[in-house]
């Protein structure tokens, strides 16, 4: 196809668009989850096909197809053209790139172990082992655990002249144990809930999560929680750790820093920001202890690439500097409008989906605390560990998440456990109350693999490199 | 589109390769068209062409799922090899019962060359007069408005053959000024049935209506859902318990409760893939047949939906809500109904003497308590406080933090007409609903706008 790629990319240079790139991919996913000691389900899935994005009379199109051939090909060329001329009919201003480096260039990302080589019943036997571990209390009435791979070969071409071969390999596994007793439901996962933690990396990352070795204790803290007392309502301080703080940047932070929907083109699903323009380098998002950075270099995060889908590198760039908002991720469209180039961030959930500026691995920066330092530097609050549930209002400020459990902290010391612990706030405020970060030992990059944006849905695969931290005065329990 | 004969026929001639005891195919494919417009100009608009085939095979009781979106015959005969591969590596499934045996279904228009020949420019003029009309008010829009054709079939070893074309076409808006925002959606198979001038002056007169909002006191408050807020809601009820999946593994808001009354004598919650006042479909993923469930009647806990495996488990048979194969998530019901009451949004609102009126949820998590069906969320685009009969003024967006269990117990009052809250599923099916008027409805926290 490259032969087709390269005329159509001429054909519409004749066609005198302003602008057309062409991506090809081609993706193989294994999915394995076992439950309560059988397998609920093995699957695998091939995806390929190409989309064509062109600007033309000022407008966008984008069209798309499975079907991989050169007459395909053209068809779908004149299609994005036509679509193009049907969005130039209501335009505001003429669609127009800031500039970039042009590359000819091929990245693979590192692995070491080809988790698709490696055979079925390896994955089944640990995916059972650990899962037949959770069941050895009664009381779990759903064990299960789960495996996901991804091998994504992608092509990108452009009328400027980028030519840029990807070949990105994902691996992410977790179990999770759910405890029920009459009317009582509690879930302990690990080593994160919604699947577990995923990383741009082979079937070594699996071994390395040790999901064998922690299944004991999640089954035991699950049980625990049924008879726990539910979380009392206070406003106290809070430790919360890396995984929960990761979701939190993600909601808090790496959402409404994406230039799009602070310029409104996200409104009418997923919302838009408070972090206006008018906010850049003065918004004191949050205590000198904050720094956030977006990172696609990043080995091993699962927001990491050689290059996003417009064919820009992929970069490291400050977004919250000592908790002053410096930065957005941007795109070659959107980052004219701060004079700047793009800083590499549109990827698209596929060859049939455009892309969109999406989170790459989005860091809370670690700071210089010892975990059983800072819980014995706190005289009363509590410890919250993994997401259950979150929300956050369509300008990412009035947040709410519960946890899987929360222990008290009384003088310095981790005590009783309690279930159902939800805490909610006003995301700069949030962020100024927090004192206290976590150093490098205990950070961790957590692969998110389902954030959710844009109209047809895409689901991007992100990241977030985060350590416990420390948030004082928070509202904690609404729900009773 | 690639035409019922060819796809049942290539279909058929790869299962007939198949060496596994039990075989079927799933097509799922067709193309779509979203334009979607932002600041009152489009600026995404794409089209796609695509396809996804699913083969599922059994050896005895050992599953192997694979799929592609290539229908190349080659393509297609190393995805099922495939499959017969991983069913060779499984473990058996106690809980699988076969696939499913041959069926009759119900005629159904569920295909409108209308909408199926809907091209980005008349997307692109619709949009233009939505655009017009706002900037009239001075207001701005947001939003996507989709057409698609597309074919679902399903063909099994045991003689199913399953084939049905449908098209679709949505809308969803939002209108918006300095200090507010309003909101409409349509959702039809037959593009010439949503009528957008209503949900563009729906949307405008919303946002005329809450500018300026103020902020209130959290608390419980007697609320009127408009039908797309009711709709919000019943979505994250069809993930937490209206499947048997939930039910069986003893964390959904209806185990230990079938045949209590759960929720007010007013409510009654069906699911219906027949009805075509809905966005009816005859059969499920696996080519059983949609069967109408009754959840909840009359406030009290009746039914669920079944696939073949769950409802092989509870010796039952499966209601034709089985999802694509690998299915794990169970069964879930995509064509809902709420039956009508006898009030009016109108009656509603001069029956309240003080409370609120919301248009829309934003970001609703159900997963708090699921036993207790206990959710939170935020308000989005027109919530407005109503006192002594009358909407007064806008209210900035408010979290609610409440037990559906307790909220739809507290019902009083249903409007006799239902409108369609369009769901994430919406080319499958839709949720038809009335607006619900619920008496001390918990807001457990504010925003600033």
């Amino acid at each position: 196809m490259k032969q087709a790629i390269k005329e159509t990319l001429e054909f519409l240079k004749r066609k005198k668009v302003e602008y057309a790139d062409i991506r090809q991919i081609h993706k193989v996913t294994e999915n394995i989850e076992v439950k309560n000691g059988n397998i609920d389900g093995i699957s695998c899935d091939t995806d390929q096909g190409f989309g064509i994005r062109v600007i033309a009379n000022g407008a966008w199109g984008f069209a798309s197809s499975s079907v991989l051939s050169p007459a395909e090909m053209k068809r779908v060329a004149n299609k994005a053209l036509e679509i193009a001329k049907a969005s130039s009919i209501i335009k505001k201003e003429l669609a127009r790139l800031s500039p970039t480096e042009v590359f000819e260039d091929q990245y693979i990302s590192k692995y070491e172990i080809d988790p698709f080589k490696v055979s079925l019943e390896e994955k089944i036997e640990l995916l059972l082992k650990a899962t037949e571990l959770l069941r050895k209390d009664n009381r779990i009435k759903v064990a299960e655990g789960s495996m996901d791979f991804y091998k994504t070969e992608k092509l990108f071409a452009s009328t400027e002249g980028a030519f840029i071969r990807q070949s990105i390999l994902e691996s992410g596994a977790g179990i999770m144990a759910t405890a029920v007793d009459g009317n009582e439901v509690q879930r302990r996962s690990y080593p994160n809930s919604h699947r577990g933690d995923y990383a741009t990396s082979g079937y070594e990352f699996i071994r390395g999560l040790k999901l064998i070795e922690n299944a004991d204790r999640v089954r035991e803290e699950a049980i625990e929680l049924l008879s726990a007392p539910a979380c009392p309502d206070k406003t106290t301080d809070l430790i919360i750790t890396g995984s929960q703080v990761a979701l939190q940047v993600h909601e808090s932070c790496g959402h409404p820093t994406e230039l799009d929907r602070v310029l409104g083109t996200e409104v009418s699903l997923a919302g838009s920001s408070f972090m206006t323009l008018d906010k850049l380098n003065k918004l004191k998002y949050g205590s000198d202890k904050v720094s956030i950075t977006a990172d696609a270099t990043l080995e091993g995060g699962l927001g990491s690439f050689g290059y996003d889908d417009e064919g820009v590198k992929a970069q490291r760039v400050e977004l919250i500097k000592n908790g002053i908002f410096v930065g957005y991720l941007t795109s070659r469209e959107t980052a004219r409008v701060l004079n700047q180039k793009s800083n590499g961030t549109m990827r698209a959930d596929g060859w049939n989906r455009i892309p969109l500026i999406r989170m790459t691995n989005i860091n809370l920066e670690p700071g210089d605390w010892d975990l059983d330092n800072l819980i014995a530097d706190t005289k009363d609050g509590f410890l919250l560990d993994m997401n259950k549930s979150w929300s956050i209002d369509d300008k990412r400020l009035n947040f709410q998440f519960g946890v899987e459990a929360a222990w008290e902290i009384k003088d310095g010391k981790k005590g009783q456990i309690y279930k159902n612990a939800v805490y909610t706030g006003i995301t700069p405020e949030f962020w100024n109350s927090c004192d206290s970060v976590c150093s490098r030992n205990h950070w961790h990059i957590w692969g998110l693999p389902n954030c959710g944006k844009g109209e047809p849905m895409q689901t991007a695969h992100v990241a977030h490199g985060a350590a416990p931290a420390r948030f004082r005065n928070v509202k904690v329990g609404v729900s009773r | 589109m690639i035409g019922k004969e060819k796809i049942l026929e290539t279909l058929n001639s790869v299962l007939k390769k198949s060496e596994a005891e039990e075989s079927e195919a799933l097509y799922i494919g067709g193309e779509s068209g979203l334009t979607r417009y932002a600041n009152s100009y489009i600026h995404q608009n794409v089209s796609e062409h695509n396809s996804k085939i699913i083969f599922r095979v059994a050896l005895g009781k050992k599953i192997g799922v694979c799929s592609t979106n290539s229908f190349k015959k080659d393509d297609l005969l190393k995805t099922l090899s495939s499959a017969q591969q991983i069913a060779s590596h499984q473990k058996e499934n106690p809980d699988f019962s076969g696939i499913p045996a041959k069926q009759k279904y119900p005629k159904l228009k569920t295909y409108f060359k209308r909408t199926a020949d809907f091209s980005p420019i008349q997307r692109a003029e619709i949009v233009r007069n939505i655009c017009d009309e706002a900037a009239k008010n001075e207001l701005t829009v947001a939003g996507s408005f989709s057409t698609s054709q597309s074919e679902i079939a399903v063909l099994n070893s045991h003689g199913l053959s399953a084939y049905q074309p449908l098209t679709s076409a949505s809308i969803n808006l939002v209108t918006m000024s300095d200090d507010s925002s309003g909101y409409a959606e349509g959702l039809n198979r037959d593009v010439s049935q949503i009528d957008f001038k209503e949900v563009a002056q729906t949307a405008i007169q919303k946002c005329l209506d809450s500018k300026k909002p103020k902020s209130i006191e959290l608390g419980e408050y007697d609320v009127i859902l408009e039908s797309t807020a009711v709709g919000n809601l019943l979505e994250w009820l069809c993930t937490i318990g209206l499947g048997a999946k939930q039910h069986q593994e003893g964390t959904g808001f209806l185990c230990g409760k079938m045949g209590k009354k759960v929720m007010s004598e007013k409510f009654t919650l069906t699911d219906d893939g027949t009805d075509e006042n809905g966005v009816p479909f005859p059969f499920d993923f696996e080519g059983v047949p949609k069967k109408k469930v009754v959840f909840i009647e009359k406030g009290v806990a009746k039914g669920l939906v079944y696939d073949s495996q769950t409802a092989f488990k509870d010796k039952v048979k499966s209601t034709g809500h089985s999802l694509p194969p690998p299915a794990t998530e169970g069964p879930i019901p995509l064509n809902l109904f709420v039956r009508g009451g006898d009030s009016s949004l109108k009656k509603m609102i001069k029956s309240m003497e003080k409370g609120l009126l919301v248009t829309r949820f934003h970001y609703i998590n159900g997963y708090l308590d699921t036993k207790n069906a206990l959710m939170t969320g935020m308000t989005r685009d027109g919530t407005f406080w109503i006192e002594n009969g009358k909407i007064k003024y806008g209210v900035k967006n408010l979290r609610f933090t409440e037990s559906m269990l307790r909220a739809f117990s507290n019902i009083s009052l249903l409007s006799r007409q239902r409108k369609i809250a369009v769901p994430w599923w919406g080319d499958i099916g839709a949720i038809i609903t009335p607006a619900l008027l619920i008496k001390n409805f918990k807001f457990t926290g504010k925003t600033e706008f």
